[in-house]
């Protein structure tokens, strides 16, 4: 399969945008969640970057040698798994270490389970925790994600494995150095882009119910024309292989 | 103290990092193949530099409040300058054996690229007020470049594609440099920040850093190049002399530093330690 360089400027292209829009459904709380005094993970975007990236990446390279669709899906399964128990987990530190109630004070009532929010918010306080709406919002992001890092590992690799350089050794399904390049590369435009709309929510955000997702269509935009330029940079990896 | 500018009296200049980055981190991949002991401690050595000089320019940005916390402009500087840097020895690779050479300097000027299409992005579209944004951003992505350039050239003894490729790549030490990297780039500023940073001191920790790192290439360098004891030992040495200079300027500037003791077991005895504190 050779991949034609407009293939992977625009998968890459489409993946950032994922990526970028997976962070704005994602519950980021920065230091003051670390604290217990706003909604959200405990943590900035890079981290959980990190965290959702990195395993999304791990299961989608597990499925190197299966279909478009498999990798997709493995992809965004790893990284939706990931933010899921990052999330659940810190739930449990919330509730039973720091003894408060995962709420929300950007709603009145939980879009989902229609509980009513602002009795249980610490005044003083953004919220705590991570209640139903935002965790959904979360595994919704974590799947966008995963599916945007996916797509663009699957289609360097495959431009990769076409040249002299990454072809896959004889006697082997994989190649070793394409796989590894390509899972980089798509880890790099998981910080690219996560940042980037990090900066386009100011750090912090709750999920799709948050006024601040208004901001998607910016984040998008910036988002897309970033990783088009990253993903020039791929084709030039993917000539370069030729040696 | 950093003023709002990130250029307070104790800051340092910053066309002295810049140059200090610039000359050393190129200067360092470059004599990397003149020898096959040396080279490689050079390069490493230029990396150093690099992160340095990164250090310095990420304390300038973050001095405003990205909001975001100081690794993420660093953590998104490395991306691309990770795959820019790779991308230009790639070109270099393409255009033909004679133009080996020139693969650093293309992926330190491609990394630097990125980075004023990436800052200039977060200006116009994101609509951020930094005005040092941009040049920050490119400086950030140069020595990004430089810095991961450098510690591949130092375990794969060349800046050529195929050796990288060999040495770097395939052994997945790549990723491992930029989760490295970002660390020893990012870190000095994220510990030191606040009224009163001193930049001499938060450049004190980024050598520390630095030098933490290259002690970590050399080791996993063992199998790749002769010189991966030598890269260790001056990665060591360079950390002892850095660390001792950082804990000295802390306790120098810090009003006074003793010990509490541990913490006590009952009340009483806290109540006795803290006595003991005051007085």
């Amino acid at each position: 399969m050779v991949v034609d360089p407009l293939y992977i400027i625009g998968a890459v292209a489409i993946g950032g945008v994922l990526i970028g829009g997976g962070v704005h459904f994602i519950p980021v709380g920065g230091a003051p969640a670390a604290i217990a005094t706003a909604t959200g993970v405990g943590t900035g975007t890079p981290m959980l970057a990190a965290g959702g990236g990195m395993t999304g990446l791990i299961t989608a390279a597990a499925a190197t040698t299966s279909p478009l669709w498999l990798v997709l899906l493995a992809g965004g399964a790893g990284s939706a798994l990931m933010l899921g128990i990052t999330m659940l987990v810190g739930n449990w530190v919330y509730i039973w270490g720091v003894g408060c109630v995962p709420s929300s004070a950007k709603v009145k009532y939980d879009p989902i389970t229609k509980y009513e929010q602002s009795k249980f918010v610490t005044p003083g306080t953004e919220g705590h925790g991570i209640p139903t709406v935002c965790f959904v919002s979360g595994i919704i992001g974590g799947l966008l994600s995963g599916f945007g890092g996916a797509l663009a590992y699957y289609f360097l690799y495959y431009g990769l494995i076409g040249t002299s350089g990454y072809a896959i050794p004889a006697g082997a399904y994989v190649s070793l150095g394409a796989a590894t390049l390509a899972g980089t590369f798509s880890l790099g435009l998981f910080f690219v882009n996560s940042v980037i709309a990090s900066f386009n929510i100011g750090g912090t955000i709750e999920g799709f119910h948050d006024p601040k997702f208004a901001r998607l269509p910016r984040g998008a935009l910036a988002c897309i024309i970033a990783s088009a330029v990253v993903g020039g940079l791929g084709v030039l990896l993917v000539q370069g292989g030729s040696f | 103290m950093a003023n709002e500018k990130g250029w307070g009296p104790n800051s340092v200049d910053k066309r002295k990092t810049l140059a200090f980055g610039v000359v050393g981190g190129l200067a360092g991949i470059y004599l990397t193949p003149i020898n096959p002991i040396i080279g490689p401690v050079l390069a490493a050595l230029g990396a150093v530099c690099a992160i340095v000089w990164g250090a310095d320019a990420i304390s300038r940005v973050s001095s405003y409040g990205l909001g975001t916390g100081v690794p993420s402009i660093g953590y998104m500087s490395l991306a691309f300058s990770l795959v820019g840097a790779l991308s230009g020895v790639s070109i270099a690779v393409y255009l033909g054996p004679h133009y080996t050479w020139l693969g650093p300097i293309l992926g330190f000027v491609i990394a630097m690229l990125v980075g004023a299409i990436v800052a200039g992005l977060c200006l116009t579209v994101l609509r951020m007020k930094i005005p040092i944004l941009m040049r920050c951003t490119i400086e950030l992505a140069g020595a990004a470049a430089l810095s991961v350039l450098g510690f591949s050239a130092a375990i794969a003894g060349s800046y050529a594609l195929p050796n990288l490729l060999h040495s770097v790549i395939i052994p997945g030490y790549i990723a491992l440099f930029f989760i490295l990297n970002t660390m020893a780039i990012q870190h000095p500023f994220n510990a030191c920040l606040g009224p009163n940073e001193n930049r001499t001191r938060t450049l004190k920790l980024a050598f520390t850093t630095a030098f933490m790192v290259t002690g970590i290439v050399g080791l996993i360098a063992y199998p790749f190049t002769p010189a991966w004891w030598v890269i260790a030992l001056v990665g060591g040495i360079g950390w002892y002399i850095s660390v001792s200079a950082f804990i000295a300027a802390s306790k120098e500037e810090a009003a006074e530093v003793k010990w509490t003791g541990w913490w006590p077991h009952d009340e009483e005895e806290f109540v006795q330690s803290v006595k003991e504190i005051k007085e």
